[in-house]
């Protein structure tokens, strides 16, 4: 293999401009995809990145190409889009050396496509702009140039036109792709391999993707994990073309796989820098900067027999996401589950999700909090991040929370809606750029608490669905905090408390009661439901005693429909959390995310 | 097996809060389903002896004097020399004296009319085409021809309460010998739901049912739903109640023989080609218990604990949470029976789903 024919690159892109699908042509055309193996997205190969056309694991493709009778090696590493992956965007990045940025035609530049550059530009990556969908008849290509020009300082000539779905201008993106991303670079004849991911298959034990930068690596070959010593013997090595196909040897420049039977988790670290036992390498590679989980949540199995799958699921769904952290936590309403950290919302929800879908563990999951760091009366200082282990309030002397810088990609028409919106938030208004006439880029710094609750939902609406939004947490500030604890028939139901806005806490209270009282079904008693702070009550809802619950009618024609009514009555009441003899469905936990009241 | 129902799925009118199996009456329709429904009962029926007759729907009267006499053609195929109670159901304003005396002369014994309510604005809301005076007027006549077994329908929740008295005054001077009260329901597929009307909240609703049960306090309040004079059970919804088994014919009609309960389909095109049962549910011993309960609890003396030894070999104080809901006065042992203490009736469901 000569290292100069090989080329390791990524697709960055915003959420929807055409990433899977430029991805599957260059596929195509660099003749890997038999028709049999052809599926739509063929790197989104979770079901669940399938059916929300969003990548969330990265994945690596060889592909060979031949460039006037030269055959080349490509290293297709795909990435995620969203913001909450940007940690994964990273890894990824970090084991090329270009990056095809993918421009929608008809959208330009929105949030993520600016923060998908700054990643590339930290990794210094040679990038390749490309703007897609150029068939499409509402495509504006030259507006789209225009600020591809203005804001990265492209030039007009580098700019690509192509479209993914009909594969105009693919043949000259696989060119450029040659003549302009360098080959990979040997520093050092010492082995020196990222691990860039991993996945967990119960036949062959970890399987790690690795890209070997220096040196190479054999079948048989005893390996060292860099970061802890930990010593395997290789078993397979291969590439995936995307079927996986074993190999002999990967040498430098190459991206690909091997397992060594690892089956303890503890033993790989994404980052690491494999080497041989024998003839170290002095130094591991850069890794990645650790990523801190910023928004948390409990989760909790509905049937506490599931606790120890749970842990099992987490623990294997760590192994490729090192970004989700977890600890055990008890709950006096939800019993035994685990306090969890995850970079932003899309990824509490795709863990959550992926647990229910792929681990079949049905799950209740609390309302989500940030990280406060609370200073205490003695001096000393906390993180906090559930609501219930907040101090008391005597011995606080004050609590700061995170903040965030916000991108607001929207056209200028909805610019005054974005900022009643923020405002709501407790935001402050920063400033605002013009990326051309229409659409402006506007900032703000806003605290990360609001944005977990409905920010993203709210921003939607506000804007008809036009608005795209990124942030960058930019540090603590100091505000006016409570904790509002919720009572249920006379009880504090913990996992209903929340940290907020002491001016807040009065509208937040009143809204969190009442809907809880629409959701809460009547029971044989009658149920007071009060927001609190301390012992003072902010708001009461009560929820009468049930008067009837009961079949009417019932005859010949009815009985077996009647039955199967109650057999789902049964089921449904199997599924609420009893507390204080009170029957609480899933649901509630939740509504205390909603700020509006329910219609 | 000692009981029939029939299933006549024509309607004059299609009232706006019915999720029954219905269409407007047409009369070659009706025709071409009378022999359907001949051919289905010849293929079907065993010949037991035949207790308890019920001819529902829709609106049986709807169909003509002819239809009338052809329906108790069909009817003669079962053995009847033992027919205790034989039931038809009808409308105000589908009913004629030549129908009413039709009916009596073909052993008609029971009439079970759907009057709803004597208020003539809401009977207007619900598309009912009869007035007060025509229920009263049809009401006479019954009587005049010698009918004495006369059940009357009323619903409520769709009126305020005081015309909910005004109906119970009019209902307890025309002195029937039952009387089955049922809250307005709003299902899918009505005029009403679509029409977007919202059913009333369940205070009211109790208020009205508490209300309900005083004024009929002359009569035996037998079942959540049925109140009746004394010795007017209804025979046949009582087999339905006792989970005993019967025979459904006719679209959508359900059955329960041998060891199953079965669905006909709703699709009269299938029903004419013969297609008559669209889904069977096998009973277990286990699943039929529960039925049993399910249906047992709906009386007012429930269970009998000596038949449901008999029949099942278990004593029902032992089975699943009885013996707790008991000890929580939500169920109420006596000699004979388990029954659902008065309290705890409107809300008996919450007591089924710890049992069943």
């Amino acid at each position: 293999m000569n290292i100069n024919n090989i080329r390791n690159f990524s697709i960055i892109a915003h959420i929807d401009h055409g990433k899977s699908t430029l991805a599957d042509r260059i596929l195509e055309y660099a003749g890997n995809i038999s028709e049999r193996d052809k599926k739509d997205q063929i790197l989104d190969s979770m079901d669940l990145e399938r059916e929300r056309g969003i990548t969330i694991k990265l994945n690596a493709v060889q592909l060979k190409y031949n460039y006037n009778n030269e055959e080349y090696i490509f290293h297709l590493i795909d990435t995620p889009g969203h913001v909450d992956f940007s940690y994964e965007v990273s890894r990824s990045l970090a084991a090329c050396e270009g990056a095809i940025l993918v421009v929608d035609a008809t959208q330009g530049i929105e949030a993520q496509t600016l923060a998908n550059v700054r990643l590339a530009l930290d990794n210094n990556l040679v990038i390749i702009p490309v703007i897609n969908k150029i068939d499409l008849p509402n495509s504006d290509v030259n507006s789209v140039k225009r600020e591809l020009i203005d804001t990265f300082g492209f030039n007009d000539e580098e700019i690509l036109l192509v479209s993914a779905k009909t594969g105009q201008g693919i043949d000259k993106l696989l060119e450029e792709i040659i003549i302009k991303i360098p080959s990979p670079k040997i520093t050092d004849d010492r082995l020196q391999a990222l691990i860039f991911d991993s996945i967990y298959d119960s036949y062959k034990g970890i399987i790690l993707l690795i890209r070997v930068v220096n040196g190479n690596i054999k079948i048989g070959d005893t390996i060292k994990m860099m970061a802890n010593n930990s010593t395997y013997e290789v078993i397979e090595l291969g590439v995936y073309t995307p079927i996986s196909k074993s190999k002999d040897v990967l040498t430098s420049g190459e991206v690909g796989y091997l397992c060594a039977q690892i089956k303890k988790i503890d033993d790989i670290v994404v980052g690491d820098t494999i080497t041989h036992n024998k003839l170290s390498a002095v130094e591991p590679l850069i890794g990645y900067k650790k990523m801190k989980p910023m928004v948390f949540c409990g989760l909790y199995p509905i049937d506490s027999k599931d606790f120890e799958d749970l842990r099992e699921a987490l623990e294997k769904l760590k192994l490729n996401d090192s970004a989700l952290s977890y600890e055990p936590e008890t709950s006096k309403a939800l019993g035994f589950g685990f306090r969890c950290g995850f970079l932003g919302l899309l990824h509490m929800d795709i863990i959550e999700e992926r647990i229910e879908r792929e681990f079949n563990i049905n799950l209740i999951a609390t309302s989500p909090s940030v990280i406060y760091d609370v200073y205490l009366t003695d001096g000393s200082n906390i993180n906090v991040e559930n609501p219930t282990k907040l101090p008391d309030r005597q011995m606080i002397s004050r609590i700061e929370e995170p903040y965030i810088y916000t991108n607001i990609f929207v056209p200028s028409d909805f610019i005054g809606s974005v900022m009643e919106l923020c405002q709501n938030k407790r935001g402050n208004y920063i400033s605002m750029d013009y990326i051309d006439d229409k659409r402006v880029n506007i900032h703000y710094e806003i605290p990360l608490s609001e944005i977990v609750y409905d920010f993203f939902d709210k921003l939607k609406s506000y804007t008809k669905g036009y608005a795209s939004f990124d942030y960058d947490i930019i540090g603590y500030k100091a505000n006016d905090l409570v904790k509002m604890d919720i009572l249920i028939n006379g009880e504090s139901v913990d996992a209903l408390s929340i940290i907020v806005h002491k001016d807040f806490a009065y509208k937040r209270g009143k809204i969190i009661v009442e809907n809880l009282k629409e959701i809460i079904p009547r029971q044989l008693f009658e149920v007071p439901i009060q927001a609190v702070i301390g012992s003072k009550v902010l708001a009461r809802a009560d929820i009468k005693a049930m008067r009837k619950d009961v079949i009417a009618k019932c005859y010949g024609g009815d009985i077996t429909r009647k039955r199967k009514l109650l057999e789902k009555q049964k089921e449904g009441k199997k599924r609420m959390k009893t507390v204080g003899s009170v029957e609480i469905p899933q649901e509630a936990f939740l509504s205390i995310l909603s700020m509006d009241e329910r219609k | 097996m000692k009981s029939v129902y029939i299933h006549i799925p024509f309607c004059n009118d299609i009232c706006t809060y019915c999720d029954f199996c219905k269409m407007y009456y047409n009369c070659d329709l009706a025709n071409k389903y009378l022999i359907s429904l001949n051919n289905e009962i010849a293929s079907n029926y065993k010949g037991e002896l035949i207790e308890t007759l019920y001819i529902g729907g829709g609106t049986p009267s709807s169909l003509s004097i002819m239809q009338l006499k052809k329906l108790f053609t069909i009817i003669n195929i079962f053995n009847l020399s033992q027919l205790k109670e034989f039931t038809f159901e009808c409308n105000v304003d589908s009913l004629d004296y030549d129908k009413l005396k039709l009916l009596y002369d073909n052993g008609v014994n029971r009439l079970s009319v759907g009057i709803q309510t004597f208020n003539n604005d809401i009977l207007k809301v619900l598309n009912r085409k009869h007035t007060k005076n025509d229920i009263i007027n049809i009401y006479n006549i019954a009587r005049s021809i010698g009918f004495n077994n006369i059940n009357l329908d009323l619903i409520y929740g769709i009126q305020d309460i005081e015309v909910l008295n005004d109906d119970l005054n009019n209902l307890i001077k025309l002195n029937p010998e039952h009387i089955s009260c049922y809250s307005l329901c709003i299902n899918p597929n009505t005029k009403m739901y679509i029409d977007n009307k919202k059913q009333i909240n369940e205070d009211l609703d109790y208020k009205m049912y508490s209300i309900i049960k005083k004024r009929l306090k002359e009569y035996n309040h037998y079942e959540i739903s049925n109140y009746c004079k004394k010795g007017y059970e209804s025979k046949h919804n009582l087999v339905y109640w006792n989970n005993e088994r019967y025979y459904g014919f006719g679209l959508s009609a359900c059955g329960y023989i041998n060891n199953y309960r079965y669905d006909n389909t709703k699709n009269m095109n299938e029903y004419n080609k013969g297609n008559y049962i669209r889904e069977k549910y096998i009973i277990s011993n286990e699943e039929n218990i529960k039925y049993e309960i399910m249906l047992n609890l709906r009386k007012k003396y429930g269970i009998n604990k000596r038949e449901f030894y008999d029949k099942h070999n278990i004593n029902i104080i032992n089975y699943n949470n009885i013996s707790n809901l008991i000890n929580e006065n939500k169920l109420i042992e006596n000699e004979n029976n388990v029954y659902i203490s008065e309290r705890w009736k409107y809300k008996m469901n919450s007591i089924l789903i710890k049992i069943i």
